[in-house]
Protein backbone atom coordinates (compact mmCIF):
# COMPACT_ATOMS: atom_id res chain seq x y z
CA UNK A 1 0.00 0.00 0.00
CA UNK A 2 2.76 2.41 1.04
CA UNK A 3 4.96 1.21 -1.82
CA UNK A 4 2.19 1.60 -4.33
CA UNK A 5 1.49 5.15 -3.11
CA UNK A 6 5.18 6.11 -3.28
CA UNK A 7 5.43 4.98 -6.91
CA UNK A 8 2.37 6.71 -8.25
CA UNK A 9 3.21 9.88 -6.33
CA UNK A 10 6.62 9.86 -7.97
CA UNK A 11 5.03 9.43 -11.40
CA UNK A 12 2.76 12.42 -10.77
CA UNK A 13 5.71 14.63 -9.72
CA UNK A 14 7.93 13.50 -12.59
CA UNK A 15 5.25 13.95 -15.22
CA UNK A 16 4.34 17.38 -13.86
CA UNK A 17 8.00 18.46 -13.98
CA UNK A 18 8.56 17.13 -17.51
CA UNK A 19 5.22 18.60 -18.59
CA UNK A 20 6.35 21.99 -17.27
CA UNK A 21 9.58 21.70 -19.27
CA UNK A 22 7.62 20.97 -22.45
CA UNK A 23 5.34 23.90 -21.72
CA UNK A 24 8.37 26.19 -21.48
CA UNK A 25 9.95 24.60 -24.57
CA UNK A 26 6.96 24.97 -26.86
CA UNK A 27 5.75 28.21 -25.26
CA UNK A 28 9.10 29.89 -25.91
CA UNK A 29 9.91 28.02 -29.12
CA UNK A 30 13.17 26.60 -27.75
CA UNK A 31 15.32 24.15 -29.68
CA UNK A 32 15.97 20.54 -28.67
CA UNK A 33 19.39 21.67 -27.47
CA UNK A 34 17.87 23.73 -24.66
CA UNK A 35 15.03 21.35 -23.79
CA UNK A 36 14.81 18.01 -25.61
CA UNK A 37 11.62 17.03 -27.40
CA UNK A 38 9.45 14.11 -26.20
CA UNK A 39 10.72 12.06 -29.16
CA UNK A 40 14.33 12.86 -28.25
CA UNK A 41 13.73 11.81 -24.63
CA UNK A 42 12.03 8.61 -25.73
CA UNK A 43 14.86 7.72 -28.10
CA UNK A 44 17.52 8.48 -25.47
CA UNK A 45 15.54 6.44 -22.96
CA UNK A 46 15.37 3.43 -25.23
CA UNK A 47 19.11 3.68 -25.98
CA UNK A 48 20.38 4.41 -22.48
CA UNK A 49 17.86 2.86 -20.08
CA UNK A 50 19.69 -0.41 -19.45
CA UNK A 51 23.09 1.26 -18.96
CA UNK A 52 21.68 4.01 -16.73
CA UNK A 53 19.60 1.53 -14.73
CA UNK A 54 22.72 -0.49 -14.03
CA UNK A 55 24.52 2.75 -13.03
CA UNK A 56 21.65 3.65 -10.67
CA UNK A 57 21.78 0.19 -9.09
CA UNK A 58 25.52 0.63 -8.61
CA UNK A 59 24.94 4.00 -6.93
CA UNK A 60 22.01 2.65 -4.93
CA UNK A 61 24.08 -0.24 -3.60
CA UNK A 62 26.73 2.17 -2.33
CA UNK A 63 24.02 4.45 -0.90
CA UNK A 64 22.29 1.58 0.92
CA UNK A 65 25.52 0.29 2.45
CA UNK A 66 26.41 3.87 3.43
CA UNK A 67 22.99 4.31 4.95
CA UNK A 68 23.19 1.06 6.92
CA UNK A 69 26.56 2.12 8.33
CA UNK A 70 25.03 5.49 9.22
CA UNK A 71 22.01 3.92 10.91
CA UNK A 72 24.19 1.61 13.02
CA UNK A 73 26.54 4.47 13.95
CA UNK A 74 23.67 6.86 14.62
CA UNK A 75 21.95 4.30 16.86
CA UNK A 76 25.16 3.55 18.75
CA UNK A 77 26.10 7.18 19.26
CA UNK A 78 22.50 8.31 19.69
CA UNK A 79 21.83 5.77 22.43
CA UNK A 80 25.10 6.64 24.16
CA UNK A 81 24.50 10.34 23.86
CA UNK A 82 20.78 10.28 24.69
CA UNK A 83 21.24 11.42 28.28
CA UNK A 84 21.66 15.08 29.16
CA UNK A 85 25.31 14.56 29.93
CA UNK A 86 28.38 16.47 28.73
CA UNK A 87 29.04 13.72 26.16
CA UNK A 88 25.44 13.90 24.91
CA UNK A 89 25.65 17.64 24.33
CA UNK A 90 29.15 17.28 22.78
CA UNK A 91 27.78 14.79 20.22
CA UNK A 92 24.99 17.19 19.27
CA UNK A 93 27.35 20.14 18.84
CA UNK A 94 29.79 18.04 16.79
CA UNK A 95 26.95 16.79 14.59
CA UNK A 96 25.69 20.31 13.89
CA UNK A 97 29.18 21.61 13.12
CA UNK A 98 30.31 18.82 10.85
CA UNK A 99 27.03 18.95 8.95
CA UNK A 100 27.72 22.62 8.22
CA UNK A 101 30.72 21.77 6.00
CA UNK A 102 29.70 21.47 2.35
CA UNK A 103 30.39 18.02 0.97
CA UNK A 104 31.78 19.51 -2.26
CA UNK A 105 34.64 20.91 -0.18
CA UNK A 106 35.25 17.72 1.79
CA UNK A 107 34.79 15.21 -1.04
CA UNK A 108 37.94 16.11 -3.02
CA UNK A 109 40.03 15.62 0.14
CA UNK A 110 38.47 12.19 0.68
CA UNK A 111 39.14 11.23 -2.92
CA UNK A 112 42.76 12.39 -2.72
CA UNK A 113 43.30 10.35 0.45
CA UNK A 114 41.32 7.25 -0.47
CA UNK A 115 41.27 7.23 -4.25
CA UNK A 116 38.24 7.21 -6.51
CA UNK A 117 36.90 3.77 -5.63
CA UNK A 118 33.90 2.51 -3.68
CA UNK A 119 35.26 3.40 -0.22
CA UNK A 120 35.29 7.14 -0.96
CA UNK A 121 31.74 7.03 -2.32
CA UNK A 122 30.63 5.01 0.69
CA UNK A 123 32.14 7.43 3.18
CA UNK A 124 30.58 10.43 1.47
CA UNK A 125 27.17 8.75 1.32
CA UNK A 126 27.43 7.87 5.00
CA UNK A 127 28.59 11.38 5.91
CA UNK A 128 25.67 13.00 4.13
CA UNK A 129 22.97 10.90 5.78
CA UNK A 130 24.65 10.18 9.11
CA UNK A 131 24.20 13.50 10.88
CA UNK A 132 20.49 14.09 10.22
CA UNK A 133 19.94 10.49 11.33
CA UNK A 134 22.02 11.00 14.44
CA UNK A 135 20.21 14.18 15.41
CA UNK A 136 16.83 12.49 15.04
CA UNK A 137 17.94 9.41 16.98
CA UNK A 138 19.33 11.59 19.77
CA UNK A 139 16.10 13.61 19.77
CA UNK A 140 13.94 10.49 19.98
CA UNK A 141 16.14 8.66 22.49
CA UNK A 142 16.49 11.61 24.84
CA UNK A 143 12.72 12.15 25.04
CA UNK A 144 11.26 10.00 27.88
CA UNK A 145 7.92 8.24 27.36
CA UNK A 146 6.87 9.20 30.87
CA UNK A 147 3.64 7.12 31.18
CA UNK A 148 5.24 3.81 30.33
CA UNK A 149 8.75 4.38 31.71
CA UNK A 150 7.34 5.48 35.08
CA UNK A 151 5.85 2.01 35.69
CA UNK A 152 9.15 0.23 35.03
CA UNK A 153 11.09 2.75 37.09
CA UNK A 154 8.92 2.49 40.19
CA UNK A 155 8.93 -1.31 39.96
CA UNK A 156 12.75 -1.26 39.58
CA UNK A 157 12.67 -3.18 36.31
CA UNK A 158 14.00 -0.46 34.03
CA UNK A 159 17.18 -1.31 32.14
CA UNK A 160 18.77 0.76 29.39
CA UNK A 161 17.81 -1.80 26.73
CA UNK A 162 14.18 -1.55 27.79
CA UNK A 163 14.33 2.26 27.82
CA UNK A 164 15.69 2.29 24.27
CA UNK A 165 13.09 -0.24 23.13
CA UNK A 166 10.19 1.75 24.63
CA UNK A 167 11.34 5.00 23.09
CA UNK A 168 12.02 3.39 19.70
CA UNK A 169 8.63 1.64 19.67
CA UNK A 170 6.69 4.76 20.67
CA UNK A 171 8.47 6.78 17.95
CA UNK A 172 8.61 4.08 15.28
CA UNK A 173 6.73 6.11 12.65
CA UNK A 174 9.06 9.06 13.30
CA UNK A 175 12.12 6.79 13.04
CA UNK A 176 10.83 5.17 9.85
CA UNK A 177 10.26 8.58 8.28
CA UNK A 178 13.77 9.69 9.22
CA UNK A 179 15.36 6.48 7.91
CA UNK A 180 13.36 6.71 4.66
CA UNK A 181 14.29 10.38 4.33
CA UNK A 182 17.94 9.62 4.95
CA UNK A 183 17.85 7.22 2.00
CA UNK A 184 17.34 10.25 -0.24
CA UNK A 185 20.29 11.95 1.43
CA UNK A 186 22.49 8.87 1.06
CA UNK A 187 21.58 8.63 -2.61
CA UNK A 188 22.17 12.35 -3.15
CA UNK A 189 25.50 12.12 -1.33
CA UNK A 190 26.65 9.20 -3.44
CA UNK A 191 25.62 10.96 -6.65
CA UNK A 192 27.48 14.13 -5.62
CA UNK A 193 30.56 12.05 -4.79
CA UNK A 194 30.41 10.30 -8.17
CA UNK A 195 29.87 13.61 -9.92
CA UNK A 196 32.94 15.11 -8.28
CA UNK A 197 35.47 12.36 -8.58
CA UNK A 198 34.35 8.76 -8.93
CA UNK A 199 34.56 6.62 -12.03
CA UNK A 200 31.30 4.76 -11.74
CA UNK A 201 27.65 5.20 -10.88
CA UNK A 202 24.91 7.45 -12.16
CA UNK A 203 26.59 10.64 -10.86
CA UNK A 204 29.54 9.89 -13.14
CA UNK A 205 27.21 9.30 -16.09
CA UNK A 206 25.35 12.55 -15.38
CA UNK A 207 28.67 14.38 -15.43
CA UNK A 208 29.50 12.95 -18.85
CA UNK A 209 26.02 13.85 -20.12
CA UNK A 210 26.57 17.41 -18.89
CA UNK A 211 29.90 17.55 -20.74
CA UNK A 212 27.97 16.54 -23.85
CA UNK A 213 25.20 19.12 -23.13
CA UNK A 214 22.70 16.26 -23.36
CA UNK A 215 19.68 17.15 -21.25
CA UNK A 216 17.69 14.15 -22.54
CA UNK A 217 20.15 11.81 -20.82
CA UNK A 218 19.83 13.77 -17.60
CA UNK A 219 16.02 13.61 -17.71
CA UNK A 220 16.23 9.83 -18.17
CA UNK A 221 18.77 9.53 -15.36
CA UNK A 222 16.49 11.54 -13.05
CA UNK A 223 13.59 9.27 -13.89
CA UNK A 224 15.51 6.12 -13.02
CA UNK A 225 16.96 7.64 -9.85
CA UNK A 226 13.49 8.80 -8.78
CA UNK A 227 11.70 5.55 -9.41
CA UNK A 228 14.43 3.44 -7.78
CA UNK A 229 14.52 5.68 -4.75
CA UNK A 230 10.73 5.67 -4.45
CA UNK A 231 10.69 1.87 -4.44
CA UNK A 232 13.47 1.76 -1.84
CA UNK A 233 11.78 4.33 0.39
CA UNK A 234 8.48 2.51 0.05
CA UNK A 235 10.17 -0.74 1.09
CA UNK A 236 11.73 0.98 4.11
CA UNK A 237 8.33 2.30 5.17
CA UNK A 238 6.78 -1.13 4.75
CA UNK A 239 9.63 -2.62 6.84
CA UNK A 240 9.03 -0.05 9.59
CA UNK A 241 5.34 -0.87 9.60
CA UNK A 242 6.07 -4.62 9.78
CA UNK A 243 8.55 -4.18 12.64
CA UNK A 244 6.09 -2.11 14.62
CA UNK A 245 3.36 -4.68 13.98
CA UNK A 246 5.70 -7.49 15.02
CA UNK A 247 6.67 -5.76 18.28
CA UNK A 248 3.09 -4.90 19.10
CA UNK A 249 1.99 -8.52 18.73
CA UNK A 250 4.65 -9.78 21.20
CA UNK B 1 8.23 90.27 -4.77
CA UNK B 2 7.29 86.64 -4.01
CA UNK B 3 6.69 85.95 -7.74
CA UNK B 4 10.13 87.39 -8.54
CA UNK B 5 11.77 85.09 -5.99
CA UNK B 6 9.86 82.09 -7.38
CA UNK B 7 10.85 82.77 -10.99
CA UNK B 8 14.47 83.33 -9.89
CA UNK B 9 14.40 79.96 -8.07
CA UNK B 10 12.82 78.25 -11.08
CA UNK B 11 15.49 79.69 -13.41
CA UNK B 12 18.30 78.58 -11.09
CA UNK B 13 16.78 75.09 -10.80
CA UNK B 14 16.43 74.80 -14.58
CA UNK B 15 20.03 75.90 -15.12
CA UNK B 16 21.21 73.41 -12.48
CA UNK B 17 19.25 70.53 -14.04
CA UNK B 18 20.48 71.50 -17.49
CA UNK B 19 24.11 71.65 -16.24
CA UNK B 20 23.80 68.24 -14.57
CA UNK B 21 22.41 66.76 -17.77
CA UNK B 22 25.25 68.31 -19.77
CA UNK B 23 27.90 67.01 -17.39
CA UNK B 24 26.51 63.55 -16.81
CA UNK B 25 28.20 60.68 -18.68
CA UNK B 26 24.86 59.65 -20.11
CA UNK B 27 24.83 62.76 -22.26
CA UNK B 28 28.04 61.86 -24.11
CA UNK B 29 27.55 60.72 -27.72
CA UNK B 30 28.88 57.26 -26.87
CA UNK B 31 26.54 56.76 -23.95
CA UNK B 32 23.54 58.18 -25.80
CA UNK B 33 23.91 55.51 -28.40
CA UNK B 34 24.86 52.81 -25.87
CA UNK B 35 23.08 49.56 -26.48
CA UNK B 36 23.03 47.04 -23.65
CA UNK B 37 24.16 43.50 -24.39
CA UNK B 38 25.29 40.55 -22.30
CA UNK B 39 28.27 38.38 -23.08
CA UNK B 40 28.54 34.98 -21.37
CA UNK B 41 32.06 33.60 -21.11
CA UNK B 42 32.88 29.92 -21.23
CA UNK B 43 35.01 29.82 -18.11
CA UNK B 44 36.04 31.77 -15.03
CA UNK B 45 37.92 35.05 -15.27
CA UNK B 46 41.56 34.23 -16.00
CA UNK B 47 44.14 34.80 -18.70
CA UNK B 48 42.08 32.73 -21.17
CA UNK B 49 39.64 35.65 -21.36
CA UNK B 50 42.30 38.38 -21.39
CA UNK B 51 41.01 39.98 -24.59
CA UNK B 52 37.43 40.08 -23.34
CA UNK B 53 38.54 41.79 -20.14
CA UNK B 54 40.84 44.14 -22.05
CA UNK B 55 38.05 45.22 -24.40
CA UNK B 56 35.89 46.01 -21.38
CA UNK B 57 38.50 47.76 -19.23
CA UNK B 58 39.84 49.85 -22.12
CA UNK B 59 36.34 50.86 -23.27
CA UNK B 60 36.48 49.25 -26.70
CA UNK B 61 32.81 48.33 -26.39
CA UNK B 62 31.80 51.85 -25.35
CA UNK B 63 33.66 53.25 -28.33
CA UNK B 64 31.39 51.10 -30.50
CA UNK B 65 28.30 52.39 -28.66
CA UNK B 66 27.78 49.24 -26.64
CA UNK B 67 27.42 48.64 -22.93
CA UNK B 68 28.50 45.04 -22.45
CA UNK B 69 27.90 43.05 -19.29
CA UNK B 70 30.54 40.33 -19.21
CA UNK B 71 29.32 37.33 -17.28
CA UNK B 72 31.75 34.80 -15.90
CA UNK B 73 31.33 31.25 -17.19
CA UNK B 74 31.75 27.94 -15.44
CA UNK B 75 31.13 24.23 -15.84
CA UNK B 76 27.38 24.61 -15.38
CA UNK B 77 27.05 27.56 -17.79
CA UNK B 78 26.09 27.14 -21.39
CA UNK B 79 26.25 30.27 -23.52
CA UNK B 80 24.22 28.77 -26.38
CA UNK B 81 21.31 27.96 -24.07
CA UNK B 82 21.50 31.49 -22.69
CA UNK B 83 21.33 32.94 -26.21
CA UNK B 84 18.11 31.04 -26.86
CA UNK B 85 16.63 31.99 -23.52
CA UNK B 86 17.47 35.64 -24.18
CA UNK B 87 19.72 35.94 -21.14
CA UNK B 88 22.75 36.79 -23.26
CA UNK B 89 23.22 38.17 -26.76
CA UNK B 90 26.78 36.91 -27.21
CA UNK B 91 28.74 34.09 -25.68
CA UNK B 92 31.75 31.85 -25.84
CA UNK B 93 31.26 28.18 -26.63
CA UNK B 94 33.52 25.32 -27.56
CA UNK B 95 33.30 23.97 -31.10
CA UNK B 96 31.76 20.68 -30.01
CA UNK B 97 29.07 22.60 -28.09
CA UNK B 98 28.28 24.61 -31.23
CA UNK B 99 28.08 21.52 -33.43
CA UNK B 100 25.97 19.57 -30.93
CA UNK B 101 23.64 22.57 -30.61
CA UNK B 102 23.32 22.86 -34.39
CA UNK B 103 22.50 19.18 -34.64
CA UNK B 104 19.64 19.77 -32.18
CA UNK B 105 18.23 22.69 -34.12
CA UNK B 106 19.76 25.60 -32.20
CA UNK B 107 19.91 28.89 -34.08
CA UNK B 108 23.54 29.77 -33.49
CA UNK B 109 26.33 31.30 -35.57
CA UNK B 110 30.05 31.64 -34.94
CA UNK B 111 31.34 35.19 -35.30
CA UNK B 112 34.98 34.75 -34.26
CA UNK B 113 37.37 32.02 -33.26
CA UNK B 114 39.40 33.06 -30.23
CA UNK B 115 41.99 30.29 -30.15
CA UNK B 116 43.78 29.41 -33.39
CA UNK B 117 45.48 26.53 -31.55
CA UNK B 118 43.49 24.47 -29.09
CA UNK B 119 44.96 24.99 -25.59
CA UNK B 120 43.88 21.47 -24.69
CA UNK B 121 47.04 19.38 -24.96
CA UNK B 122 48.70 16.57 -23.03
CA UNK B 123 51.53 17.07 -20.59
CA UNK B 124 54.03 14.25 -20.25
CA UNK B 125 57.48 13.46 -18.89
CA UNK B 126 59.89 12.72 -21.74
CA UNK B 127 62.09 10.78 -19.29
CA UNK B 128 59.31 8.23 -18.88
CA UNK B 129 57.48 8.48 -22.18
CA UNK B 130 59.09 8.97 -25.54
CA UNK B 131 56.69 9.97 -28.30
CA UNK B 132 58.12 10.00 -31.81
CA UNK B 133 54.93 8.91 -33.50
CA UNK B 134 51.37 8.00 -32.49
CA UNK B 135 52.24 4.32 -32.35
CA UNK B 136 54.40 5.07 -29.30
CA UNK B 137 51.17 5.49 -27.29
CA UNK B 138 50.60 1.73 -27.47
CA UNK B 139 50.61 0.04 -24.08
CA UNK B 140 50.71 3.34 -22.21
CA UNK B 141 48.36 4.72 -19.57
CA UNK B 142 46.74 7.82 -21.03
CA UNK B 143 44.81 10.39 -19.02
CA UNK B 144 41.44 11.36 -20.43
CA UNK B 145 38.37 13.24 -19.22
CA UNK B 146 35.54 10.95 -20.25
CA UNK B 147 32.88 12.97 -22.01
CA UNK B 148 35.24 15.92 -22.49
CA UNK B 149 36.83 17.26 -25.66
CA UNK B 150 40.05 15.45 -24.87
CA UNK B 151 38.24 12.12 -25.14
CA UNK B 152 37.17 12.94 -28.71
CA UNK B 153 40.66 14.11 -29.59
CA UNK B 154 42.37 11.11 -28.01
CA UNK B 155 40.05 8.61 -29.68
CA UNK B 156 40.75 10.27 -33.04
CA UNK B 157 44.49 10.05 -32.38
CA UNK B 158 44.20 6.37 -31.45
CA UNK B 159 42.17 5.68 -34.57
CA UNK B 160 44.80 7.49 -36.67
CA UNK B 161 47.48 5.33 -35.07
CA UNK B 162 45.45 2.21 -35.76
CA UNK B 163 45.24 1.48 -32.03
CA UNK B 164 42.21 -0.08 -30.41
CA UNK B 165 41.02 0.94 -26.94
CA UNK B 166 42.49 -2.20 -25.42
CA UNK B 167 45.94 -1.31 -26.82
CA UNK B 168 46.17 1.46 -24.22
CA UNK B 169 44.92 2.02 -20.68
CA UNK B 170 42.60 4.98 -20.41
CA UNK B 171 42.77 6.66 -17.02
CA UNK B 172 39.82 8.82 -16.00
CA UNK B 173 41.10 12.28 -15.12
CA UNK B 174 39.38 14.57 -12.60
CA UNK B 175 40.43 17.56 -10.56
CA UNK B 176 43.05 15.66 -8.61
CA UNK B 177 46.53 15.71 -10.18
CA UNK B 178 48.00 13.21 -7.69
CA UNK B 179 48.19 10.31 -10.19
CA UNK B 180 50.27 12.53 -12.49
CA UNK B 181 52.53 13.73 -9.69
CA UNK B 182 52.94 10.14 -8.49
CA UNK B 183 53.83 9.10 -12.07
CA UNK B 184 51.00 6.58 -12.12
CA UNK B 185 49.89 8.38 -15.28
CA UNK B 186 52.45 10.14 -17.43
CA UNK B 187 50.18 11.52 -20.13
CA UNK B 188 47.82 14.06 -18.65
CA UNK B 189 45.33 16.41 -20.41
CA UNK B 190 45.81 20.05 -19.49
CA UNK B 191 44.85 23.48 -20.67
CA UNK B 192 48.20 24.72 -21.87
CA UNK B 193 47.69 28.32 -20.77
CA UNK B 194 46.12 27.70 -17.36
CA UNK B 195 46.58 24.37 -15.49
CA UNK B 196 49.80 23.55 -17.35
CA UNK B 197 51.45 26.66 -15.93
CA UNK B 198 50.77 25.53 -12.34
CA UNK B 199 51.70 21.92 -13.04
CA UNK B 200 54.82 22.92 -14.94
CA UNK B 201 55.88 25.12 -12.02
CA UNK B 202 55.56 22.20 -9.60
CA UNK B 203 57.50 19.86 -11.88
CA UNK B 204 60.26 22.45 -12.33
CA UNK B 205 60.44 22.82 -8.54
CA UNK B 206 60.84 19.05 -8.29
CA UNK B 207 63.58 19.17 -10.92
CA UNK B 208 61.56 17.16 -13.43
CA UNK B 209 61.40 17.80 -17.15
CA UNK B 210 58.15 17.89 -19.07
CA UNK B 211 56.86 18.35 -22.58
CA UNK B 212 53.55 18.85 -24.35
CA UNK B 213 51.80 16.64 -26.82
CA UNK B 214 49.90 18.83 -29.28
CA UNK B 215 47.37 16.86 -31.38
CA UNK B 216 47.80 19.38 -34.24
CA UNK B 217 51.33 18.02 -34.73
CA UNK B 218 49.68 14.70 -35.61
CA UNK B 219 47.07 16.21 -37.90
CA UNK B 220 44.17 16.43 -35.47
CA UNK B 221 42.56 19.85 -35.29
CA UNK B 222 39.71 20.23 -32.85
CA UNK B 223 38.57 23.84 -32.53
CA UNK B 224 38.41 25.33 -29.04
CA UNK B 225 36.55 28.43 -27.84
CA UNK B 226 34.72 30.68 -30.25
CA UNK B 227 32.37 33.63 -29.99
CA UNK B 228 28.76 32.90 -30.85
CA UNK B 229 25.50 34.73 -31.25
CA UNK B 230 22.06 33.81 -32.53
CA UNK B 231 21.26 33.93 -36.22
CA UNK B 232 18.14 35.86 -35.27
CA UNK B 233 20.22 38.67 -33.76
CA UNK B 234 22.60 38.60 -36.72
CA UNK B 235 19.71 39.04 -39.14
CA UNK B 236 17.78 41.59 -37.07
CA UNK B 237 20.70 43.66 -35.84
CA UNK B 238 23.73 43.00 -38.07
CA UNK B 239 25.20 46.35 -37.06
CA UNK B 240 25.15 45.42 -33.35
CA UNK B 241 26.85 42.10 -34.09
CA UNK B 242 29.41 43.85 -36.26
CA UNK B 243 30.20 46.52 -33.64
CA UNK B 244 30.48 43.89 -30.91
CA UNK B 245 32.82 41.73 -32.99
CA UNK B 246 34.99 44.70 -33.97
CA UNK B 247 35.27 45.90 -30.36
CA UNK B 248 35.99 42.43 -29.03
CA UNK B 249 38.62 41.59 -31.60
CA UNK B 250 40.30 44.98 -31.20
CA UNK B 251 40.41 44.18 -27.49
CA UNK B 252 41.95 40.77 -28.15
CA UNK B 253 44.39 42.19 -30.68
CA UNK B 254 45.57 44.83 -28.20
CA UNK B 255 45.68 42.37 -25.30
CA UNK B 256 47.90 40.00 -27.26
CA UNK B 257 50.26 42.77 -28.42
CA UNK B 258 53.55 42.31 -26.53
CA UNK B 259 53.77 46.11 -26.22
CA UNK B 260 50.61 46.01 -24.04
CA UNK B 261 51.68 43.13 -21.78
CA UNK B 262 51.66 45.24 -18.60
CA UNK B 263 48.26 46.70 -19.37
CA UNK B 264 46.84 43.24 -20.12
CA UNK B 265 48.19 41.78 -16.90
CA UNK B 266 46.84 44.71 -14.88
CA UNK B 267 43.42 44.27 -16.49
CA UNK B 268 43.32 40.54 -15.75
CA UNK B 269 44.62 41.07 -12.21
CA UNK B 270 41.46 43.07 -11.44
CA UNK B 271 39.46 39.92 -11.97
CA UNK B 272 41.86 37.06 -11.21
CA UNK B 273 43.11 37.81 -7.70
CA UNK B 274 44.41 34.32 -7.00
CA UNK B 275 47.15 34.04 -9.59
CA UNK B 276 50.58 35.48 -8.88
CA UNK B 277 52.21 38.00 -11.19
CA UNK B 278 54.75 35.46 -12.46
CA UNK B 279 51.94 33.01 -13.25
CA UNK B 280 50.00 35.68 -15.15
CA UNK B 281 53.11 36.66 -17.13
CA UNK B 282 53.69 33.04 -18.15
CA UNK B 283 50.01 32.50 -18.91
CA UNK B 284 49.90 35.58 -21.12
CA UNK B 285 52.90 34.47 -23.12
CA UNK B 286 51.36 31.06 -23.77
CA UNK B 287 47.90 32.50 -24.48
CA UNK B 288 49.47 34.80 -27.08
CA UNK B 289 51.04 31.82 -28.85
CA UNK B 290 47.65 30.10 -29.01
CA UNK B 291 45.48 33.10 -29.95
CA UNK B 292 47.82 34.83 -32.36
CA UNK B 293 50.40 32.28 -33.48
CA UNK B 294 51.03 33.76 -36.93
CA UNK B 295 51.30 37.52 -37.52
CA UNK B 296 49.71 37.10 -40.94
CA UNK B 297 46.57 35.55 -39.48
CA UNK B 298 44.46 38.18 -37.70
CA UNK B 299 43.13 37.46 -34.22
CA UNK B 300 39.67 35.90 -34.39
CA UNK B 301 40.08 34.30 -37.81
CA UNK B 302 37.76 31.34 -38.28
CA UNK B 303 39.68 28.28 -39.40
CA UNK B 304 37.05 26.65 -41.62
CA UNK B 305 38.98 23.40 -42.37
CA UNK B 306 39.56 22.91 -38.62
CA UNK B 307 35.82 23.35 -37.98
CA UNK B 308 35.02 20.80 -40.68
CA UNK B 309 37.47 18.36 -39.13
CA UNK B 310 35.91 18.93 -35.70
CA UNK B 311 32.49 18.14 -37.15
CA UNK B 312 33.85 15.03 -38.84
CA UNK B 313 35.38 13.82 -35.55
CA UNK B 314 32.04 14.19 -33.75
CA UNK B 315 30.29 12.45 -36.63
CA UNK B 316 32.79 9.58 -36.68
CA UNK B 317 32.39 9.11 -32.94
CA UNK B 318 28.58 9.20 -33.25
CA UNK B 319 28.31 12.26 -31.06
CA UNK B 320 25.96 13.77 -33.64
CA UNK B 321 23.51 11.72 -35.69
CA UNK B 322 24.15 13.49 -39.02
CA UNK B 323 26.35 16.18 -40.56
CA UNK B 324 25.29 19.73 -39.76
CA UNK B 325 27.34 21.57 -42.39
CA UNK B 326 29.04 23.71 -39.80
CA UNK B 327 30.69 25.91 -42.44
CA UNK B 328 27.25 27.45 -43.17
CA UNK B 329 27.16 28.75 -39.62
CA UNK B 330 30.58 30.40 -39.61
CA UNK B 331 30.32 34.12 -40.27
CA UNK B 332 33.17 36.04 -41.92
CA UNK B 333 35.02 38.10 -39.37
CA UNK B 334 34.75 41.85 -40.20
CA UNK B 335 37.85 43.95 -40.78
CA UNK B 336 38.81 45.66 -37.56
Amino acid sequence: MLLHRRIYQFFIIYLLAVGFLFLVKYGMGLSDYVIPSPGDIWQTGSEEFVRYFSDVLNTMTVAIVGQIISIILALLVGITGRQATWFGSFIKVAAYNVQAYPIVAIAPIIFILLGDGVISRLIIAAMICYFPLLLSVIGIMSEPVADIEHFYRVTGRMRWQLEVKIRAFENMSKLTTVVAGSATLAMAGTIVAEFIAANAGIGYSIRIALFQSDLAKIIIALFIIGITLSVYQGLLEVSGYMIKKGWASK
Amino acid sequence: MRDKRLSKFACTALIAVFSILQLSPASSPEANAAEQVSYRLKWLFNMSVAGDIYADVHRYFQKQGLTVTIKEGGPERDAIRELELGRAQFGVASADQVIRALSKGADVVVIAQLFQINPLQWMYRPDYLEIQNLGDLKGKTLGVTFGGNDEHILRTLLAKAGLAENDVTLFSVRYDYTPFFQKKVNFWPVYRNSQAVFLGGKLREAGESYAFFNPVDYGVQFVANSVVTSRQLLEKKPDTVNRFTVALLRGWQAAMDPANSDKTIRAVQNYDKDSSLSTLVEQLEITRSLVHPLPAVPVGTIDVPAWKQTEQILLDQKQIPAAVGVEKHLISVPKY
